[in-house]
């Protein structure tokens, strides 16, 4: 009796992901709490410098809405591509069981990753109404739709660094380094449409930036976001990094379990 | 039934392409044949089972597996260490898509582990004689039909390897086994055929104890 190859990868799929939920949330003492801990007090921090600075709104936004919108929106993209980029070296044990791939790995990682995503956006979302502050979407599907373009674009993202980081172990360096400023120039705690107009289309080239732009404007309608936004180009270059990311999982796929 | 066909073998090291670890080895492993590998440390030997499970990939040549094989047990691969053992046993009844019988598996597992309530501990926690139980035990709820052992039978005292041979001698005629081991009479008491790697040459051997005669041979010379 022989599984089909769909079915084997769905088995993959639904064991690995419950094994990676298990050693997220269980994993080291109270890790479920440092999970959520950790981006609430980033937003936190946030808007206690934004309050010192009597910044009320940012384009016509609650700044609370405003920088937990960006802030969430990053952390989406970046904790999705920085699990998906650790995944291979992580589960590097794993491959003793042939049916499991590289790319498997890295793929339900990023899976898991989003439903985490998800469900503190859900808690950070019913804080601020506990604080008193007027929450509800003006366009939910285009929030959702930028949303899932961060997500596609950190899956993308963690599928290249991921063997990138595999063949050449000093780039994971490099790329943690690029993630600080990749912070600033995203626009989630500083209005990029503050910037003026030679410099802001340059920014503009960064994927992530109409992501949260995206997701803001999804939220509020009266936001004046930056005229450049556009989610068709987000979803374009994310689309191009899970391609170019899948060729290398393809390309790599004996070399990374060799090594 | 297993062909080996021409494989080579070599490993990327810093410095670019290492030595050739296995060159052009060529044999058929019979059905129901058990055979014990032989050679000096670095000859290959956990390379090629590598190989065979099909963890790894052979830079040329190819291995063709005509039956369930099972994954190379050993050297604690394949456990999660910060998972149980219960989690870890689970995690491979699902990879092997056995989910409705999940709790049977389980009890057979810790069955035959004896590893007692350390089963719902982190297998970090494990001793190294530990883990081997447990891998063995969980290859051995799966029906394979070809097990593959890389001297996960030296690490368990001398209870474990009774029990090891005896689980052996029930799967005879259905099951064979293939193995590594630096002791000549663990592999003379699981295997009847042997292959003794040399230089990256492989040497069939119909009778282990002339693989282990040829073996003996090589390093008294």
């Amino acid at each position: 009796m022989s599984r089909s190859a769909w079915r084997i990868t769905w088995s993959v799929w639904h064991a690995l992901l419950l094994r990676e939920a298990v050693a997220r949330m269980f994993g080291r003492r109270a890790a479920a709490v440092w999970l959520f801990l950790e981006p609430v007090a980033g937003i936190a921090f946030m808007l206690f410098v934004f309050t010192v600075l009597r910044a009320r709104h940012v384009g016509g936004m609650d700044t609370a809405l405003w920088l937990s919108a960006g802030l969430l929106s990053f952390y989406l993209f970046r904790r999705t591509s920085a699990q998906g980029g650790s995944a291979i070296s992580a589960n590097l044990a794993l491959f003793t069981y042939r049916q499991v791939k590289p790319v498997d790995t890295v793929i339900t990682r990023c899976l898991l990753e989003g439903v985490i995503l998800l469900v503190i956006a859900t808690l950070v979302a019913g804080l601020l109404v506990l604080m008193g502050h007027s929450l509800s979407a003006d366009d939910p599907l285009a929030l959702l739709w930028a949303a899932f373009g961060l997500w596609l674009l950190g899956l993308g993202w963690g599928l290249i660094t991921s063997v990138l980081t595999e063949l050449v172990p000093e780039m994971a360096n490099i790329l943690n380094l690029l993630m600080m400023p990749l912070m600033l120039i995203s626009g989630a705690i500083f209005p990029l449409s503050a910037i003026p107009y030679p410099w802001r289309e340059w920014l503009m080239f960064n994927p992530v930036a109409h992501g949260l732009e995206g997701v803001r404007a999804g939220l509020s309608s009266y936001y004046h976001h930056v005229p450049e936004l556009s989610l068709g180009y987000l979803h374009g270059v994310a689309l191009t990094l899970v391609f170019v990311g899948l060729a290398l999982q393809i390309r790599f796929r004996h070399r990374v379990v060799s090594l | 039934m297993i062909e080996v066909l021409d494989v080579h073998k070599r490993y990327q090291t810093d410095h670019g392409p290492g030595p050739w670890v296995l060159r052009g080895v060529n044999f058929t492993i019979p059905t129901n044949t058990s055979v014990g590998l032989i050679g000096r440390n670095g000859a290959g030997k956990s390379t090629l089972l590598r190989l065979i499970g099909g963890v790894d990939h052979p830079n040329q040549g190819r291995v063709r597996r005509h039956c369930r094989v099972s994954w190379p047990m050993g050297f604690g691969g394949g456990l999660q260490g910060t998972l149980t053992g219960r989690q870890n046993a689970k995690f491979v009844c699902r990879l092997y898509g056995e989910e409705h019988e999940m709790a049977e598996r389980l009890e057979r597992i810790q069955a035959f582990a004896e590893i007692g309530r350390y089963f719902d501990e982190p297998v970090k926690t494990y001793s190294s004689g530990m883990k081997s139980r447990l891998q063995f035990a969980l290859s051995l709820a799966f029906d394979f039909d070809v097990y593959i052992s890389d001297e996960v039978t030296s690490t368990g005292d001398a209870a474990f390897q009774a029990k090891a041979a005896q689980a052996f001698k029930e799967l005879v005629g259905r099951s064979s086994l293939i193995m590594t081991s630096h002791s000549g009479a663990t592999l003379q008491q699981f295997c009847t055929a042997g292959i003794w790697l040399h230089e990256g040459q492989a040497h069939w051997f119909d009778r282990i104890d002339d693989a282990l005669a040829a073996y003996q041979e090589s390093i008294s010379a």
